[in-house]
């Protein structure tokens, strides 16, 4: 009270000063004309000067004014008190009776600031009346504010939303282990048209009643009460928020223990949700949030923003701890597509993050997200080298019937196609370690024309997998006791790899050379496997020409004889051999047909070997060779009998 | 001596021994030798956190009082740095293959499936230190209220609801246990809006601070288990460290589920399965006596949670009230003289909120994100030796 010492006049300069200027009061007051503000205005001006003074309030005039207009106002806010309908419910005329009354009594007080309570009797009990008043009317916003929250909020149906996503979702369920047949679709990237803040603003309070809250929010901070209007209001809007994530949302709360020991179908549905969750909860829902805040609290920043922080930390803790449970779990491959999912909406809302927690109350939070964003990343990364390290470790001690194409080869190529989807965000994550790309086979490049994808990060790492399936592949095709059927498997597999690639995006990122090269290494394969088959088998009619006419008729019948054998052992065993490919299928049989029909027809027509010393003329050879590689089990006489 | 002190020394001594190459007899001396040290270490550190007896004349600085947010704090300290410690003497400088090896091949997997329960027990009390807050925020209105001049009626009702608010929340909190009570429907109306819709009830049983049916006596419950002390000849191996990290871990979070408001609380377990014969563990075994103690007064009479500061509020709040009940127009100002002591006192537990709560809740994180990197390294060194047995096979 040390203050007012300074306001109350001593000097009779002073006191003939505020006395001139009651006496220009009165003047302005006789004034006809006056509007009920100007009136009023001077009416308070009055009281002030008079409260100055000191003395005059006690014997004065306008004590007998500021009792009357605090009677008046008295009158207002209690005649609500028994009153059970709500003020902002009956009309306007009420609401700003009402508030007008609270203005009144707060002009009271504030006048009286300045006046030694302790010296003056009369404005002691006066200020007790008013601040009681002021306490029944707080009361009564509190309980006015809270009903407006609850009766009015608006939820927007999430269908409503539509965003820009980055793609439909990647559906890669595969797990490393069991695979058969292509399952996994690559889904085109839709374009991204960039998500400006602001543009899914939707109304969580009927706008209506939003010039209310606000003149709540003012009276209550005017008068002091503004801890009890944050607590009320914090509480309201955290209940809507709840209720919008449990209810609307359907959204589960997981703990970390939960998340760690999820199997992985429900934990790539439930990662699916918070993708989905994290771009209506940051995007639309806090951010219209943030915007009812400034609304309703615009002016008083630290409030605002305290109290934003406030409702929404809990579900901002939420959705962070989630993503700090994925990123702690295991990085089996399979995983590698939801954590790059997560890495990438988590990236797009970074910014509305810092935006949302842009003042201190919310750094931590916000600095946390930054860093899920690189555990994320650290995870995706780990996820993509177990790939490679389930590549090698890829082991079984039996080789893959009728040589066709091995699960494994067909889990890496459908794994990598999906990963060109992303590869912006691949790229990045790969950017800053070190890519040994000793693997790569990008020889010549004296080419001018080979595109710069050829060369990023992710296409290095692209083809350092597939050289570590390479490697694994011949592996495997040690397993194979004939050469031939080990060739045929190697053949079959590096196709395999290099049709996936011309036949998508990932031709780019392996590049001509690459391809070229190996369409060179399965049709070596092609050729190996017709040396280790046939060779042995033509030799019986190769023409040696040194030996005399008899003993050469005998040795032609005998030759031939024993070249039938060995195509009938041949025949057994490669029909069952499968080659998938058709074209491969085909060329393979062309060639070899070439050579082994040629071969034969010669050798018959030089020799001129009688038919009844021919089991197969060379049309049955050129049908029989027909049945090689359908992967079947049919018998020679069944064959015959077409 | 203050933590920094031992860190420093001792992550010296570390760095030197890394950059050693030992025979196995030399490290193994060096073993026992470092194991004798984290041992003394532990029993320091926590022998500086327990009060000072009675007998002895409290003549220097006045320590924090048990069970305070600044007591808790250091406790959180002691911790980070035990665990610091212990990860340099298990992981630092040593072949992995050594944390494969019985007893650590199953010792080491049980401590990691502890640290997931610490880490949602973690999130839990990140919860509740929410829940202490508003009881602090309805403080302070009842202390600016009262601390207003000139003194009247319309103060006087003010602070009274702020102070029933608080209490009815604290109780509250403590009767459901469940989660953040909610007091903000102030009055009949209030209550009355709030109640009508449908909601309310559903939401209250699904706004979870962790998930449906976690409970935080459960996650103690199952951290204590399976701890066992090392006995023979593991007694003086690296069995040992891993349990006393895990006796530490168990220990804080169990004093943070008793003191802070914590989704489930009910059958919180008050025996500590730690022999006391154990001298690195008196001190830790003293404070869980006390706390226990404590702990087992609050079951009876019903209170929020231990935390020093709630029991002041809950304390001063009660007086308080008494005194609003009383009180009547005019005031006789000497009558509130009276309650000035209680008020400044009610002030000072505020303030001392206001600066330590937020700080509690960032360090609660910091600890959290030193359990998950802790048991990433532990991960990695496991995978490392999966790969190199497997490469063996």
């Amino acid at each position: 009270m040390a203050g007012y010492q300074s306001v109350n006049p001593n000097h009779e300069g002073d006191q003939h000063l505020i006395a001139a200027a009651h006496h220009i009061l009165k003047l302005l007051g006789a004034i006809r004309n006056l509007s009920d503000d100007t009136r009023k205005l001077l009416a308070d001006l009055d009281i002030h000067l008079s409260i100055m003074t000191g003395n005059t309030i006690n014997n004065g005039g306008e004590a007998i004014e500021v009792e009357k207009r605090l009677k008046c106002a008295e009158r207002m806010v209690l005649r609500w008190q028994a009153n059970q309908s709500m003020i902002w419910d009956t009309g306007p005329g009420e609401v700003s009776e009402f508030l007008g009354a609270i203005d009144e009594v707060q002009t009271l007080i504030d006048s009286f600031s300045g006046v030694s309570v302790n010296e003056n009797g009369r404005v002691r009990e006066l200020l007790y009346r008013a601040n009681n008043i002021v306490q029944v009317a707080m009361l009564r916003l509190q309980e006015e504010l809270i009903h407006i929250l609850v009766h009015h909020k608006l939820y927007f149906e999430p269908e409503y939303v539509s965003f820009h996503s980055c793609r439909a979702d990647v559906i890669y369920d595969e797990s490393f282990v069991s695979l058969e047949d292509e399952s996994v679709e690559a889904s085109q990237r839709v374009s991204n048209t960039g998500s400006v803040s602001g543009e899914y603003i939707v109304d969580l309070i009927h706008p209506q009643v939003v010039p209310d809250l606000k003149a709540i929010a003012n009276a209550m901070i005017a008068a002091n009460y503004d801890q009890e209007f944050c607590a009320a209001f914090i509480g309201a809007r955290q209940d809507a928020l709840n209720e919008y994530f449990f209810v609307i949302l359907e959204l589960e709360k997981f703990s970390i223990d939960d998340v760690l020991k999820m199997k992985w179908s429900t934990l790539s549905s439930e990662i699916k949700k918070w993708n989905w969750a994290m771009k209506i909860i940051i995007r639309v829902y806090l951010a219209s949030e943030k915007q009812l805040c400034n609304k309703i609290l615009g002016g008083f920043d630290t409030v605002c923003s305290l109290c934003f922080v406030e409702i929404a930390k809990a579900t901002f803790l939420c959705l962070l701890n989630f993503g700090e449970a994925v990123a702690m779990g295991s990085t089996q491959p399979e995983k590698l597509f939801c954590l790059l999912d997560m890495y990438e909406v988590l990236d797009d809302l970074l910014l509305e993050i810092d935006s949302l927690l842009f003042e201190e109350a919310g750094s931590y939070i916000r600095i946390e997200f930054h860093e899920l964003l690189r555990k994320l990343g650290h995870s995706a990364r780990q996820a993509f080298q177990e790939l490679q390290k389930a590549i090698a470790a890829d082991s079984s001690m039996k080789p893959l019937p009728r040589g066709g194409i091995h699960p494994l080869t067909r889990y890496v190529m459908n794994y990598i196609k999906t990963l060109t989807i992303y590869d912006d965000t691949l790229n990045l994550l790969f950017e800053d370690q070190n890519t040994e790309d000793t693997h790569s086979i990008v020889e010549s490049e004296t080419e001018q024309d080979i595109s710069p994808i050829t060369f990023c990060p992710l296409a290095c790492h692209l083809r350092s997998i597939t050289s570590a399936l390479e490697c694994s592949l011949v592996v495997k095709s040690r397993l194979y006791r004939e050469d031939s059927l080990r060739h045929i498997f190697l053949m079959n597999n590096i196709h395999y790899v290099v049709q996936k690639i011309k036949g998508s995006d990932l031709r780019i990122f392996f590049g001509d050379e690459w391809i070229r090269k190996h369409i060179g290494k399965f049709q070596q394969h092609a050729t190996s496997y017709q040396r280790a088959t046939w060779c042995s088998v033509l030799s019986f009619l190769r023409d040696d020409g040194h030996c005399s006419n008899s003993v050469l008729k005998t040795s032609y019948k005998e030759r031939c004889r024993e070249f039938t054998n060995a195509f009938e052992d041949v025949y057994k065993i490669q029909i069952q051999w499968c080659i998938t490919d058709p074209q491969l299928k085909e060329d393979l049989r062309i060639s070899t047909s070439l050579k082994v029909i040629h071969a034969y027809r010669t050798f018959i027509g030089r020799n001129r070997i009688s038919d009844k010393h021919i089991k197969y003329t060379v049309d049955d050879l050129e049908k029989l060779l027909l049945d090689f590689f359908e992967g079947t089990w049919r018998t020679l006489r069944n064959s015959r009998r077409r | 001596m203050p933590a920094t002190d031992y860190q420093g020394s001792f992550l010296g001594r570390i760095s030197i021994r890394r950059n050693q190459v030992m025979s196995m007899e030399g490290n193994h001396e060096q073993e026992l030798e470092d194991l004798e040290l984290f041992q003394k270490h532990v029993a320091d550190r926590f022998a500086e956190l327990a009060p000072p007896s009675p007998s002895q004349p409290s003549d220097d600085i006045p320590s924090d009082p048990i069970l305070s947010i600044a007591w808790i704090r250091k406790l959180l300290d002691v911790f980070l740095c035990c665990d610091a410690e212990f990860k340099a003497i298990l992981i630092m400088g040593r072949d992995p293959s050594q944390i494969s090896k019985p007893p650590l091949d199953r010792l080491i997997p049980e401590m990691l499936d502890r640290d997931v329960k610490a880490l949602d027990i973690c999130n839990a009390i990140t919860n509740g230190i929410e829940a202490v807050r508003h009881y602090q925020k309805l403080a302070e209105i009842a202390v600016s209220a009262l601390e207003q001049r000139p003194f009247g009626d319309g103060q006087v009702k003010r602070a009274r609801k702020a102070l029933t608010s608080l209490i009815t929340a604290m109780a509250c909190e403590d009767k459901d246990g469940a989660n953040y009570t909610r007091t903000w429907s102030f009055g009949r109306r209030g209550a009355a809006a709030a109640g009508n819709n449908k909601s309310t009830g559903q939401l209250r049983s699904l706004s979870w601070s962790v998930s449906k049916n976690w409970s935080a006596a459960k996650q103690i419950h199952a951290m204590s288990a399976n701890l066992v002390a090392p006995r023979g000849a593991e007694a003086s191996g690296l069995a040992l460290p891993v349990y006393i990290m895990s006796t530490i871990l168990l220990f804080v979070m169990w004093t943070m589920v008793a003191t802070i408001p914590c989704q489930e609380r009910s059958g919180l377990a008050t025996h500590f399965p730690v022999p006391k014969q154990l001298v690195w563990a008196q001190s830790i075994i003293g404070l869980h006596e006390k706390i226990a103690e404590e702990w087992k007064k609050k079951e009876k009479k019903g209170s929020a949670g231990l935390l020093e500061e709630m029991q002041k509020l809950d304390k001063l709040g009660q007086s308080l009230i008494e005194f609003t009940d009383s009180f009547q127009f005019p005031a006789e100002d000497e009558r509130a003289e009276e309650v000035s002591a209680h008020l400044a006192e009610l002030g000072e537990t505020c303030r001392r909120m206001e600066e330590g709560l937020v700080p509690l809740q960032v360090q609660i994180r910091e600890v959290f994100h030193r359990i998950v990197r802790s048991r990433a390294e532990f991960l990695d060194v496991l995978d490392l030796n999966g790969k190199s047995s497997a490469l063996a096979m």
